[in-house]
C-alpha cells in the first residue's frame, strides 16, 4: 500500500448520560495506509460507528467524550488541534458518507447546491465553478443526466442514487480517507453492489484510504484489504481479509462467518445466529464482553480483558482461549470443514 | 434499523448512538433495568420534567378541591339545600356591608386571606368555590367532545372512502370557525347557563380529538392483529372499539390535558363576556368581570386572586400536556 | 403544486358552504322562533311579523337556505336591530381598527423566531430554562387577565409614579391611509393591546420554534453538514433555519387570519372599537345578526387566511412544489 495516513491508538469514547456512562468505544486501535481498504465489522452496538464518529470529533458533548486515544493524521492528532482546524480537516482530509441517503440530504436544498458547498468551503472556487464541477462530480459517480440532476432535490433522486449522490459530496474535495458508513444497508440488494463499485472506483482514482464500516461480511470480502472486528466496544480480532476469512482465532468472528448463508447449503439447513443479546454497554463486564455468548468462557474471561495475541502476519486475537485449543474448537464447527486449512 | 438473518427473525437491534435521539433509545434499552411497560416508561420519562410534574400536582389539587365543592354543592353541605352546599370559610354569598366599607371591600387580613369584595364577601370562600364551576366545564365539556371524537374519528379512519371523506370534510368546517367566536355564537343563540356553556365547547371541540384519532388509526388499521381479529370473524364494530381504538389513544391523553385546560380558559372568557355561567353560580371568569373596575379604583385583591387561580390551573394543564407529549413522542427525547 | 392548489380551492368551497350553512341552520333553524331572535330584545309583534315576511321563514329550510345564500354573496348580512344598521356596514366600519390591531399583534409575535430558535441553540443552558418557563408562563395567561393587569399597571400605575398619562387606556385614534394610527394618541391606543395579544403569542411562537429548532438540529443531514466541515454558524443558518422556521411561520400566518377576525377578548377589555367590540356589544343587546355576520365575516377571513398559508407553504417546500 501507499503512505500511512492515520494511526489511532487506545481510542476510548464513552456516553454520560442518566442512566449511567455508555462505554461504547474501549482502547481501539487500527491504521490506515493510501489505497488500502479496512473493513471494521460488528453486529449494531458494536461501536464502530461511534469509532469513526470519534475521529471526525461528531461525537455530541454533552453527553459524549473522547476520554483516552490518540487520532494521528500525518502528525497531527485530531483529539487536540484546535475546533478551526479540526472544521478544515472535515470533508476535505477525511470524508464521511452515512448510512440513510435520505434523511441524511438536507430536504430543501438542491442537491448541487449541497455538493457544491464542500467545494466552496475548502477549495477556494466560486459559485458559478463550484456547481460546473459538482455536475461533473454526479457524472463521475455514474449518475446519467448530470446537468439536469445537479438541480433537483434529494426526493427526486431514487435510493441508489442519492447514495451516489453522497459519495460525489465526499469526494469533492479529494479527501485522504473515506469513511463509508453502512453504505448499503439502506438500499436495495441490487444496487448494493453497484454502490460498492462506485466506492472502490472513486478509491482507485483518487488514491484514498477508505474505512468501511459494515456488518455485512459479504460487503467486506468484495473489497476489504484488512478488517478488524469489533465487539462490545472493543476490537476482539484484526487482520488481512485471507487471514480473517480462512483462519479466524476469535469464537465471535467464528460466529459472524457461520452465520452467513452459503451456497453449497441444502435449502433445509437452518442458519446458525450467534445466540444471545448484544451486551449492556453501561455495565460492561470488565473483560471481554463476548462472555456469556462466546461458549467457550473460561472463568478469566468475565474479569480480565485479554492481552493482545499475535497469530500471524499482521493478525492479531485478544482472547483467553490458548491457541491449539482454539484451533480444535475451530476445526469442529460444521462450517469450517470445508475450507479451512 | 433492525436486523433480520436471512430467515426474516430479528437477530439484534439497532444501537448506532450517532444522534442523541438514538442515544436515548440505547439508555433507555441499557440502563440495567428490566424492559418497562409503556406507561411506566412515560412515567419515568415525565418525572424528569420538572415544570411537568410541577403541573401535574397542581392539577390534582385543583381537581380535589373542584370535586369536594361539587360533592358539597350537591350534598347541600353547609346550607341544607342540595345544589347550593359549599365548603369553604365564610358562606361565598354572605354579603356583609360592614367588611366593605366605601363599597370597595377590604384588603386581605389574617382573618379574610384573599379580602373581601364590594359587597363584603369573602373573596377567598369565592374563589374556592369557583373552582368546582371549572372543573365541572374542564370535565364535562371535554367528555362530550371526546365521545363525538372518538366515535366518529375511529369510524373515519376505519372505514376510509366516502364516509371518512364526510367526517373529515365536516370536522374541516368545525375547524374552519375561530373557536372562540364560535363559541360565542352558539351561547348567543342558546343563551347563558352552565350546561349551555357545557354543550356549546363540547360541541365544537370534537373535531381535534375526532382528527387526531383518525391519523393514528389509519396506521394501526394496517397492523397485523387487526387482520387476526377479522380472520377470527369479528364484526367490524367489535374491531375498530375493542382493538384498534386502545393502541391509538396515546396522542390523545395529551390532547385531553390540552383541552381540559382549553375548555376552562373558555368559560372564563365566556363568564367574562358575560355570556357564561349565571348568578349564583360563580366562577373565575365572572368574577373578575365583576371586579374589573374596582382594579382602578385600587381593590386589587377582588381581580389578582382568581386571575392567579385561573392562571396557575391553565399553565398546569399545559405544562402537563406538554410534558406528556414529550414524554411519548419516540423522536422528540431529553 | 397546481394539483396541490387545485385540491385545496376545492375544499375551499366545500368549507365555505358548510359554514354558510352551519351559520344559516345556528340563526334559521334554532328551537324557538327565529323571528323573534333575529329581533333583537323586547321586539313587538308587528317587527316580528315584519322580519317573518323579509325573510320568508314560512317557506321550507332549504328555501330560506338558498336565499340566505343569495343575500351573502350580495354582501348583505343583514341588520342590526339595536344599531338600525346594515351589518355588513357595521363590520366596514370597524374593520381598520381590527387590522391594525393584528398586524401589529402579529409583527410583534414574529419576535418570538430568534427567540426560540436561541433557547434551542442553547439547550440545557441557564437563558434555555429560564425562557422556556417564562414562555410557558405566560402562555396560560388568559389573554383577558394580562390585559386587565396590562391596564393597571401601565395606566394607573405609570401614571401614579411619574404622574404622566403616557398612554391612552381605552378607545382608538383616527388612523391614515386607512389603517396606520394618525398621530401619538393613535399610537398609544394601539400599544398597550397590541403588546397584550402578541406577548402571549411570543411565548407560544419561541416555545414552538424551540421544539422545531431542537429537532431539525438532531437530523441526519445537520450531522452530513457539520462532517463537510461546515461552522457551526453555517450549519445553522444555511441548513437547519430554513427547515425549522417554515413550520412556525405558518403559525404566525393563520394568527394573523385568526386576528383579523377581530380578538374580542382584548378589545373589549381595551374598550377598543374593532370587530371584537362590536360583537361583543351585540351579544349584550341579544343582536344575533350582527353576532352571526361578525362570526361569519370572520370565519371566512380565516378559512382564506388558512387557505393562502397552505400554499405559501407548499411553494416553500420544494417536495410539494414540484410534484404538486
Amino acid at each position: 500500500m501507499g503512505e500511512r495516513l492515520l494511526t489511532v491508538e487506545g481510542l476510548s469514547t464513552h456516553f454520560f448520560t442518566y442512566a449511567g456512562v455508555v462505554k461504547a468505544v474501549n482502547g481501539v486501535s487500527f491504521t490506515l495506509d493510501r489505497k488500502e481498504t479496512l473493513g471494521i465489522v460488528g453486529e449494531s452496538g458494536s461501536g464502530k460507528t461511534v469509532a469513526a464518529l470519534s475521529l471526525m470529533r461528531l461525537i455530541p458533548d454533552p453527553p459524549g467524550k473522547v476520554v483516552e486515544g490518540s487520532l494521528l493524521l500525518g502528525d497531527r492528532d485530531l483529539r487536540t488541534i484546535t475546533d478551526e482546524e479540526m472544521r478544515q480537516v472535515r470533508g476535505n482530509d477525511i470524508a464521511m458518507i452515512f448510512q440513510d441517503p435520505m434523511t441524511s440530504l438536507n430536504p430543501v436544498l438542491k442537491i448541487g447546491n449541497q455538493i457544491a458547498e464542500s467545494i466552496i468551503l475548502h477549495q477556494d472556487k466560486g459559485k458559478g465553478e463550484a456547481w460546473r464541477m459538482a455536475a461533473e462530480l454526479l457524472d463521475r459517480v455514474g449518475i446519467p443526466d448530470a446537468e439536469k440532476r445537479v438541480n433537483q432535490y434529494p426526493f427526486e433522486f431514487s435510493g441508489g442514487m442519492r447514495q451516489r449522490a453522497m459519495i460525489a459530496m465526499a469526494i469533492s474535495c479529494n479527501p485522504d480517507i473515506l469513511i463509508a458508513d453502512e453504505p448499503t444497508t439502506a438500499l436495495d440488494v441490487t444496487i448494493q453492489a453497484q454502490i460498492i463499485d462506485v466506492i472502490e472506483e472513486m478509491q482507485q482514482r483518487y488514491e484514498s484510504g477508505v474505512i468501511l464500516i459494515t456488518h455485512d461480511l459479504g460487503v467486506v470480502a468484495e473489497i476489504a484489504d484488512k478488517v478488524m472486528v469489533m465487539y462490545g466496544g472493543r476490537t476482539v480480532e484484526y487482520g488481512s481479509i485471507d487471514e480473517i476469512f480462512y483462519n479466524p482465532h476469535h469464537p465471535y468472528t467464528w460466529g459472524l462467518l457461520g452465520s452467513l448463508p452459503r451456497l453449497d447449503q441444502t435449502e433445509k439447513t437452518r442458519l446458525t445466529p450467534i445466540k444471545g443479546q448484544p451486551p449492556d454497554l453501561i455495565t460492561l463486564p470488565s473483560g471481554c464482553p463476548f462472555a456469556g455468548r462466546c461458549g467457550y468462557e473460561r472463568p478469566e474471561c468475565r474479569d480480565q480483558w485479554p492481552q493482545l495475541e499475535i497469530v500471524g502476519p499482521d493478525h492479531g486475537v485478544n482472547c483467553w482461549i490458548p491457541e491449539d485449543e482454539r484451533r480444535e474448537a475451530r476445526a469442529s464447527l460444521p462450517h469450517f470443514q470445508a475450507y479451512v486449512r | 434499523m433492525p436486523e433480520r438473518d436471512t430467515s426474516g427473525n430479528q437477530v439484534t437491534e439497532d444501537l448506532t448512538i450517532s444522534t442523541l435521539s438514538e442515544l436515548d433509545l440505547l439508555e433507555d434499552k441499557y440502563s440495567g433495568r428490566k424492559p418497562l411497560g409503556l406507561w411506566a416508561d412515560t412515567w419515568r420519562r415525565l418525572k424528569r420534567n420538572h415544570l411537568a410534574v410541577v403541573g401535574l400536582c397542581i392539577i390534582i389539587v385543583f381537581l380535589a378541591v373542584g370535586m369536594t365543592q361539587e360533592i358539597a354543592n350537591v350534598a347541600g353541605v353547609n346550607t341544607g339545600k342540595p345544589g347550593t352546599g359549599y365548603l369553604a370559610p365564610y358562606p361565598p354569598n354572605a354579603v356583609n356591608y360592614e367588611l366593605s366599607p366605601k363599597g370597595l371591600g377590604s384588603p386581605p387580613s389574617w382573618s379574610h386571606l384573599f379580602g373581601t369584595d364590594y359587597l363584603g364577601r369573602d373573596v377567598f370562600s369565592r374563589t374556592l368555590v369557583a373552582t368546582r364551576i371549572s372543573m365541572l366545564v374542564g370535565v364535562i365539556a371535554v367528555s362530550i367532545a371526546l365521545i363525538i371524537g372518538l366515535i366518529l374519528g375511529p369510524i373515519s379512519g376505519y372505514y376510509g372512502g366516502a364516509v371518512d371523506s364526510v367526517i373529515m370534510r365536516t370536522a374541516d368546517v368545525f375547524f374552519a370557525f375561530p373557536y372562540i367566536l364560535f363559541v360565542l355564537l352558539i351561547m348567543t343563540v342558546l343563551g347563558p347557563g352552565l350546561w349551555n356553556v357545557f354543550i356549546a365547547i363540547g360541541i365544537l371541540s370534537w373535531a381535534s380529538y375526532a382528527r387526531l384519532n383518525r391519523g393514528s388509526v389509519l396506521s394501526v388499521k394496517a397492523m397485523e392483529y387487526v387482520e387476526a381479529a377479522r380472520a377470527q370473524g369479528a364484526s367490524d364494530l367489535r374491531i375498530i372499539f375493542r382493538h384498534v381504538l386502545p393502541n391509538t389513544m396515546a396522542p390523545i391523553y395529551v390532547a385531553i390535558a390540552m383541552g381540559i385546560g382549553g375548555a376552562i380558559v373558555t368559560e372564563a372568557a365566556l363568564s367574562f363576556l358575560g355570556i357564561g355561567i349565571q348568578p349564583p353560580d360563580a366562577s373565575w371568569g365572572k368574577m373578575i368581570a365583576d371586579y374589573l373596575t374596582y382594579l382602578q379604583a385600587g381593590s386589587w385583591w377582588m381581580v389578582t386572586f382568581p386571575s392567579i387561580a385561573l392562571t396557575v390551573t391553565v399553565f398546569a394543564f399545559i405544562s402537563f400536556g406538554n410534558g406528556l407529549r414529550d414524554a411519548t413522542d419516540p423522536k422528540l427525547k431529553e | 403544486m397546481l394539483t396541490y392548489v387545485i385540491r385545496r380551492l376545492f375544499q375551499l368551497v366545500i368549507v365555505l358552504i358548510g359554514v354558510s350553512l352551519i351559520t344559516f341552520l345556528i340563526m334559521f333553524a334554532i328551537p324557538g322562533d327565529p323571528a323573534r331572535q333575529l329581533a333583537g330584545k323586547a321586539p313587538t309583534p308587528e317587527r316580528i311579523a315584519v322580519i317573518s315576511e323579509q325573510l320568508g321563514l314560512d317557506q321550507p329550510l332549504y328555501v330560506q337556505y338558498w336565499r340566505y345564500v343569495g343575500r351573502l354573496v350580495r354582501g348583505d348580512l343583514g341588520e342590526s336591530y339595536s344599531l338600525q344598521q346594515p351589518v355588513g356596514e357595521l363590520i366596514r366600519q370597524n374593520a381598520p381598527n381590527t387590522i391594525q390591531l393584528a398586524l401589529a399583534a402579529v409583527l410583534i409575535e414574529l419576535l418570538g423566531i430568534p427567540l426560540g430558535i436561541y433557547s434551542a441553540l442553547r439547550q440545557y443552558t441557564f437563558w434555555d430554562t429560564a425562557l422556556t418557563t417564562t414562555a410557558l408562563i405566560i402562555w396560560g395567561i388568559p389573554v383577558f387577565v394580562l390585559g386587565v393587569f396590562v391596564q393597571w399597571f401601565f395606566g394607573l400605575k405609570l401614571q401614579e409614579w411619574t404622574g404622566y398619562d403616557m398612554f391612552q387606556l381605552t378607545g382608538a385614534g383616527e388612523n391614515v391611509l386607512w389603517i396606520f394610527p394618525a398621530n401619538w394618541g393613535s399610537w398609544s391606543t394601539l400599544i398597550l393591546p397590541a403588546v397584550t395579544l402578541g406577548l402571549i403569542e411570543v411565548a407560544y411562537i419561541s416555545y414552538m420554534q424551540r421544539a422545531s429548532m431542537l429537532e431539525v438540529i438532531r437530523s441526519d443531514y445537520i450531522r452530513t453538514a457539520r462532517a463537510k466541515g461546515l461552522s457551526e454558524r453555517a450549519v445553522v443558518s444555511k441548513h437547519a433555519f430554513k427547515n425549522a422556521v417554515i413550520p412556525v411561520m405558518t403559525i404566525a400566518g393563520i394568527d394573523l387570519g385568526a386576528l383579523m377576525g377581530g380578538a374580542i377578548l382584548t378589545e373589549t377589555v381595551f374598550s377598543r372599537p374593532g370587530i371584537g367590540l362590536m360583537i361583543y356589544q351585540a351579544i349584550g343587546a341579544r343582536d344575533l345578526p350582527v353576532v352571526a355576520g361578525g362570526v361569519l365575516f370572520a370565519t371566512i377571513i380565516y378559512v382564506f387566511a388558512n387557505l393562502f398559508v397552505d400554499i405559501g407553504y407548499a411553494f416553500v417546500d420544494p417536495r410539494i412544489r414540484l410534484e404538486g
